[in-house]
């Protein structure tokens, strides 16, 4: 994305007040307590098991981590993971956050 | 996921992967739009994921670039189920029997209900319906559409005013509603009406035919009162006289009238007999014995237990018998001659009709003789003095 474009689309957002993942292509989570997460936007799955889930994002990775995580469903860019989820960590592309 | 009834159609598989590397498997497989559910790592080596039969045959090229192997570990769905059916054929044949049975009887038509008719029978709106195609166990692509098989039905009944045709699934309602027919009157023969006795016309109205006679004037039994024959000459017709003459009749009657009357009198002694009433039959509780009159009248009064129109059948039964005594009564003449006049007015009465009215009487003779009046009474009537006559028809006339 251009450094125009990017302005453009903060702009309309802002105008238009749209949701923050509409206009960055951000990912959103949606999560029910500690048992059910719903991820959309991602970018593939880098690692699996049954106590860690880590997902491609469009800038970054996001890492679940739990115990028997289970995804569910698995759409091209939604996740559907359930299982008991203890954190959630956001971090750059290679590094921690 | 939960597995639907699509992917159950298609058929789901249940893998294990062991080796590679799985979740470049499980991108490469979402890129190229396969769908994977129910994804889990049993251990560090086996991941688990089910998909669909087809999505199966696509993974194959997935597998060689990644290294993976799989192995089946759970068949679902109906291309596994209809494999196994093939072994057991009597029993696939028996669920096809199943439905065709019930297909083939629910298109049967099982009863037809007939409603609203009184003058109409059933078996003839049966029987006509049957004449149309319609019966029970008929095929119902067989039967023909209800407002058409409606107005058929109504030709073929000319009783019915309408009839309305109703299919409730298997059954067939028939709604008829009847013409409503006057009385049919019994044909009458052309007639004359003629005077039924002497007598002096006070009212005459003809309804039909020509009045011969007038009012005041002196009529002869059997003689015309209103003509059944109508027009002059060429144009006779003959009809059925009808109408409404009255006259005045003079009756003489010999009138006996005894002085010595006998009446049956209450003496005031009774006697109470109470039974009880159960289911219709009675058991008597007192009053038993000998009645001790030797005329009596007896009374019953029937007391039954009920609340707001229901009975039970527990009452009870009181008879109250009374005693009678006969009474001779000596009358004067005055009474007797009344008494006598009462009587024959009452005879006359009967005789006339109830529409006749006693003008005026008048006593001719009057006797007292052996303890009885005789009397000649003439009675002044004025009643309907019609009678009728059936014309014979002339040929050749």
């Amino acid at each position: 994305m251009g450094k125009l474009n990017r302005k453009l689309r903060k702009w309309t957002a802002d105008m238009l007040d749209l949701p923050q993942d509409v206009a960055y292509d951000l990912p959103r989570m949606t999560m029910i307590g500690d048992r059910q997460l719903y991820i959309e936007n991602h970018r593939g799955v880098l690692h699996f098991s049954s106590h860690q889930l880590r997902l491609q994002l469009s800038h970054g990775v996001l890492e679940v981590s739990g115990a028997d995580l289970v995804i569910r469903t698995i759409w091209t860019e939604e996740v559907f993971v359930e299982g008991k989820i203890e954190s959630i960590h956001l971090m750059d592309r290679e590094g921690q956050r | 996921m939960k597995e639907g009834w699509l992917q159950r159609m298609k058929g789901i598989v249940t893998v294990q992967v062991r080796g590679g590397e799985p979740e470049a498997l499980v991108n490469g497989a979402l890129q190229d739009g396969l769908s994977l559910w129910s994804i889990r790592r049993t251990s560090p080596e086996h991941m688990v994921f089910s998909l669909t039969v087809p999505d199966f045959f696509r993974l194959r090229p997935y597998l060689r670039r990644t290294g993976c192997r799989i192995h089946v570990t759970r068949r679902e769905g109906l291309p596994f189920w209809l494999r196994k059916a093939r072994k057991r054929k009597f029993f696939l044949g028996g669920i096809a029997l199943f439905f065709v049975a019930m297909y083939l009887l629910s298109s049967l038509l099982w009863n037809i209900e007939v409603r609203g008719n009184k003058a109409i029978r059933t078996e003839d709106l049966l029987a006509a319906a049957k004449a149309e195609g319609v019966h029970p166990f008929q095929w119902e692509w067989k039967l023909p559409e209800p407002s058409d098989l409606a107005k058929r039905l109504a030709q073929r009944l000319p009783d019915a005013a309408w009839i309305g045709v109703e299919k409730k699934g298997t059954r067939l309602i028939i709604q008829v509603v009847e013409t409503k027919k006057p009385a049919v009157r019994a044909p009458r023969n052309t007639r004359h009406l003629i005077a039924s006795a002497d007598a002096v016309v006070t009212r005459i109205i003809a309804d039909k035919g020509r009045p011969v006679v007038h009012v005041n004037s002196r009529v002869k039994k059997g003689q015309t009162l209103i003509s059944g024959t109508i027009g002059e000459g060429a144009n006779t017709a003959t009809v059925v006289a009808d109408g409404e003459v009255r006259g005045l009749v003079w009756y003489e009657y010999d009138v006996v009238s005894p002085l010595e009357r006998t009446a049956n009198v209450y003496t005031g002694e009774t006697k109470t007999k109470w039974s009880l009433v159960l289911f219709g039959r009675a058991l008597q509780l007192t009053g038993y014995g000998k009645d001790p009159f030797s005329a009596s009248q007896t009374r019953e009064q029937l007391q039954q237990l009920g609340w707001r129109g229901w009975e039970l059948p527990v009452g009870r039964l009181k008879e109250t018998v009374m005693e009678l005594r006969q009474e001779r009564r000596q009358l004067g003449r005055e009474e007797a001659v009344e008494s006598g006049l009462l009587q024959a007015r009452a005879d006359v009465l009967s005789k006339a009709g109830a529409d006749a009215v006693v003008k005026e009487q008048k006593i001719l003779h009057e006797k007292t003789d052996n303890g009885k009046v005789y009397m000649k009474v003439l009675l002044e009537v004025d009643q309907s003095i019609v009678k009728e006559m059936p014309l014979v028809q002339m040929q050749g006339e």
